[in-house]
């Protein structure tokens, strides 16, 4: 089989699905999308659903705050529920407190309006919370989530009413580059030629991109989610136990998913750990004394795709021409989708990028050793 | 007929009135004989729903329980002093006041056995009697599986119970377990899934709730099936019951299901249960079958014939009616495509519709476990891929009972005991006799007991499931993708 189309993009994730989006928003229908699984079977659909701007480097911060100016725009248009929950840190000791202090004073300058609050404050937005090791908490107004799974069936579906295709099953191998130029991808169901090439694939990236050539430091995380059954609405911000590193968000249909931090090598095929039910548990049931009472339904395990400096690759191959390269995204990729996908349809018809400091992110630069810097590693 | 013996009486409550109760009843069936249908509601809490299966399954009856929510009191025993309260849409967080911590034992048993219906019951009896040791965990209140709620008298070798009352063996096998020192038993115990390591987690709830974790050399899971819904109209109003339900009600517990039925399916399941109702006193409508021809044995359909009920063949049931429970049932012809052919609706005055349109094995824990599934409908759906020994392609995890695929009680009992055996023979407690016996059996199983006409069906799918030592070796190691 050979087939022809303007774009090919690698990977149904949630941001090879808004690449397609953006693009097609402006008249680009001639898309395929290659799928070796099915559409949101990679990191997207084991997602927290979270999404925030309070990170601490000026990228992030500007690169998600574009994105949740996109998010209810998105949702309105494509049916799926969005909301701006919030999200709490919890501090129990003094140290992160001041810490913390020093990281809302950088959200303020960048028009992030997070702030210090108290346990009562807390307990006023998490009913049946206990709060008493608690010493302040940090509240995110901004902050949100949205329904992972009709965000991404949603858009696939309008942008395949608009004419894209989308080959599931489909692996792809390499990419033929001729004279530094993207012409085409091979698949293991043949070869399909492209004007423009966008490898969306997370952690498969790597591997389609060695075989064409080019090196990229991408390592696969393995991380473990569980979530409850439904409960009626109990509160509404994700909340983050700093002292483990851990979160729970009661999701918009209601259950509970928890997520904590289970000692793993990267590049390691995760198992299921029963250890990992008995530290979420642990962790969240001194919060929540009714905890141990409810059902854990699923448990799940996937991967964050990191980076050496915890940022996306984002954007254009700086010496192969038509490449362009999405993947990377430490952990964060659902939230920054809508973003990443508008900033990938200007880089490929050549448009001015909505966020400029988006250029940082480029694959070159861990070849001229310029990293993106953080004031402090966090979340 | 058969006699009831109630146990003695406990009060609870219900939504704070008062109800009395026996003890050996679960919440749901003394709630049942006094006359309350409605069990829970949707999640959006417009539709209420009726009791359906009655084992745990399928989420119809989920109640608050001493402020736990989202409790299935079809198999939450009575007790003094209970307070169950009825659930509208999604419950609210657990209420309470004070935190039991469930303490974790680990235990490392020679063998451990999930489920305690033939399946489970015998392969622990044989593994017993080869000095094993075995824990043996059930999500029930009581042990014996669907075998409690069968009344007849079983067909077939004296050796499995012939000529004796499925409840009866239920019974006698459970005090031999109960009494064997080599078998520890948890009740209301249920087998979550198998992790790193090969530790299984069974969450045991109760007064004293436990985590156990057990770790054993092997493992039979005899974890059995649940009853398949079809899709018509009004499917989930309370009324429309399965037919193993109705038959947990009626022979468990001496409860009349309902005043007037309508049974859907006439394999031997809808047969037995219709000539169950007739004897219980429940006037039968007729029994619906979408097929040209009924499917379970002559002398059954003449049974129930005989009472004068009426089997519909090339119908099927196209809608429940009624408010909040069913007041009336619509079938209708179908056509070679079995679409229902508008004009031939027939209506039924009856407040009971009863599936008994097959069973589906429980194959949860063995997709968990990571067993290559094969999707065979002659055995009513997925099942694990095994080894005539019945060993699965996860290492030592052995498949016995409804859950290897669909047969009945008596194949139930031969699959426990050949995994048991399998098992003695592996773990060296075995020996020359006990291949021997093995090999009888699955003689027995394959060349005589599969042989008869009437279970054909099941045997080709059983076929189709098996797979050699050789061909399983090369599944493990990923070099075939399953048959
Ligand atoms: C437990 C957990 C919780 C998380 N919580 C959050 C959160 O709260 N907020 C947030 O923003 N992010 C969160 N993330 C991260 C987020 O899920 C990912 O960053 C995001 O889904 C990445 O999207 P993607 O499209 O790049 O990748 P994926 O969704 O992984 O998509 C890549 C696709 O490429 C396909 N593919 C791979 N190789 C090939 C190939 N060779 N040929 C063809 N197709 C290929 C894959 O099958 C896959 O479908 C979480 C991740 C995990 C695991
Ligand atoms: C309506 C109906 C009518 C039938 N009529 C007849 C008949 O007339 N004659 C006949 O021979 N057979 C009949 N059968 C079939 C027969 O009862 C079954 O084939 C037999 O009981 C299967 O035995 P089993 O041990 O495989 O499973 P079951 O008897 O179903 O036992 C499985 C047990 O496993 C437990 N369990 C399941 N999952 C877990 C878990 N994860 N953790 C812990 N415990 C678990 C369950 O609580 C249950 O007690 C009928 C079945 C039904 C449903
Ligand atoms: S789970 Fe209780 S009736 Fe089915």
């Amino acid at each position: 089989m050979v087939m022809k189309t303007r774009i090919a993009i690698i990977g149904a994730g949630i941001i090879g699905v808004m690449i397609a989006r953006f693009l097609v928003e402006k008249g680009v229908n001639d898309i395929v999308l290659i799928e070796k699984n099915y559409p949101g079977s990679g990191g997207s659909f084991r997602c927290a659903t979270g999404i925030r701007a309070s990170f601490t480097s000026p990228e992030h911060v500007e690169m998600m705050k574009r994105s949740i100016e996109l998010w209810p725009i998105l949702s309105e248009k494509h049916g799926f529920t969005y909301r701006r929950d919030g999200y709490i840190w919890l501090l129990s000791e003094e140290e992160h407190v001041e810490m913390f202090k020093k990281i809302v004073e950088f959200h303020h300058r960048y028009a992030v309006p997070t702030k210090i609050i108290t346990p009562e404050e807390i307990k006023e937005m998490v009913p049946t919370i206990n709060t008493e090791n608690l010493l302040a908490g940090v509240y995110d107004p901004l902050a949100g989530k949205a329904d992972c799974f009709r965000a991404l069936l949603n858009t696939l579906e309008y942008v395949k009413n608009k004419g894209a295709k989308v080959l599931t099953r489909t692996k792809a191998e390499k990419i033929i580059i001729k004279d530094s130029r993207a012409q085409a991808v091979e698949t293991n169901k043949g070869v399909i030629e492209a004007e423009k090439i966008i490898v969306a694939a997370g952690y498969g990236s790597k591997k389609i991109l060695k075989n064409s050539g080019v090196d990229i430091p991408l390592e696969n995380l393995p991380k473990h989610a569980l979530i409850t059954e439904a409960y009626k609405p109990l509160f509404k911000p994700l909340l983050i136990d700093w002292s483990t590193a851990s979160y729970i968000i009661q999701v918009l249909h209601g259950g509970f998913l928890i997520g904590a931090n289970m000692k793993e090598k990267p590049d390691t095929i995760p198992v299921n750990r029963i250890e990992y039910l008995y530290l979420a548990v642990k962790i969240w049931s001194k919060y929540f004394k009714w905890l141990p009472y409810t059902r854990i339904l699923r448990y799940w395990t996937g991967y964050y795709v990191m980076t050496p400096d915890h940022h996306p690759v984002i954007g254009p191959h700086s010496r192969i021409e038509n490449l362009y390269i999405a993947t990377g995204f430490s952990g964060h990729g659902f939230m920054m989708a809508p973003s990443v996908g508008e900033i990938m349809s200007q880089y490929i018809l050549g448009e001015k990028l909505s966020v400029p400091i988006a250029k940082n992110l480029k694959l070159e630069r861990f070849e001229k050793g310029k990293y993106v810097k953080e004031i402090a590693i966090f979340g | 007929m058969i006699d009831f013996s109630r146990g003695r009486k406990v009060k609870f409550y219900y939504n704070d009135k008062v109800i009395e109760a026996y003890e050996g009843e679960s919440v749901l069936a003394a709630l049942y004989a006094i006359g309350y249908r409605v069990f829970s509601y949707s999640p959006d809490g417009e539709r209420p729903r009726g009791a359906f299966c009655m084992i745990g399954k399928c989420s119809s009856c989920l109640s608050m329980v001493n402020g736990v929510p989202n409790t299935r009191i079809c198999i939450e025993p009575v007790r003094e002093g209970l307070r169950v309260y009825s659930q509208k849409g999604f419950p609210e967080v657990p209420k309470v006041e004070e935190v039991v911590e469930a303490e974790t034992i680990v235990l490392k048993p020679d063998v451990l056995v999930i489920g305690g219906g033939p399946a489970g019951l015998q392969a622990s009896l044989t593994l017993a009697e080869y000095g094993l040791k075995v824990v043996l965990v059930d999500e029930h209140f009581k042990l014996g599986g669907q075998l409690v709620k069968q009344t007849h008298r079983f067909f077939g070798a004296k050796k499995f119970y012939g000529g004796i009352r499925g409840f009866n063996i239920a019974s006698k096998l459970s005090r031999e377990v109960m009494d064997n020192e080599n078998i520890e038993v948890f009740l209301r115990a249920y087998a979550y899934g198998i992790f790193k390591n090969g530790y299984v987690g069974v969450a045991v709830r109760g007064e004293k709730p436990l985590n156990l974790l057990v770790r054993p050399k092997a493992i039979v899971a005899g974890v059995g099936a649940s009853e398949k819904m079809i899709m018509f109209e009004n499917n989930d109003l309370p009324g429309v019951m399965g037919a193993g339900g109705a038959q947990t009600l009626m022979n468990e517990y001496g409860i009349k299901p309902g005043e007037r039925a309508l049974v859907i399916g006439a394999g031997n399941v809808g047969l037995i249960i219709a000539y169950q109702l007739l004897q219980a006193g429940v006037k039968v409508h007729g029994i619906a079958e979408i097929m040209p021809k009924i499917g379970g044995w002559f002398v059954h359909a003449a049974k129930v014939r005989r009472y004068g009920v009426k089997i519909y063949t090339r119908h099927t049931i196209t809608k429940a009616i009624g408010r909040d429970r069913v007041e009336k049932a619509e079938i209708a012809m179908v056509d070679e495509h079995f679409q229902p052919i508008p004009g031939s609706e027939k209506v039924f005055d009856t407040d009971l519709v009863l599936l008994a349109v097959g069973l589906q094995p429980n194959y949860a824990f063995f997709s968990q476990a990571g067993a290559v599934m094969k999707y065979i409908p002659e055995l009513g759906g997925l099942v694990p891929l095994r080894t005539k020994y019945l060993e699965t392609s996860v290492e030592n995890l052995y498949v016995a009972g409804d859950a290897s695929g669909i047969e009945e009680a008596t194949t139930a009992f031969i699959e426990g005991e050949i995994a048991a055996l399998s098992i003695a023979i592996k773990l060296g407690a075995g020996n020359n006799k006990t291949i021997k016996k093995r090999e009888e059996l699955l003689d027995y199983l394959w060349n005589e007991y599969r042989k008869s006409p009437v279970v054909m069906r099941a045997c080709q799918g059983k076929l189709k499931a098996t797979v050699s030592e050789e061909e399983m070796e090369k599944i493990r190691r990923g070099e075939l993708d399953g048959i």
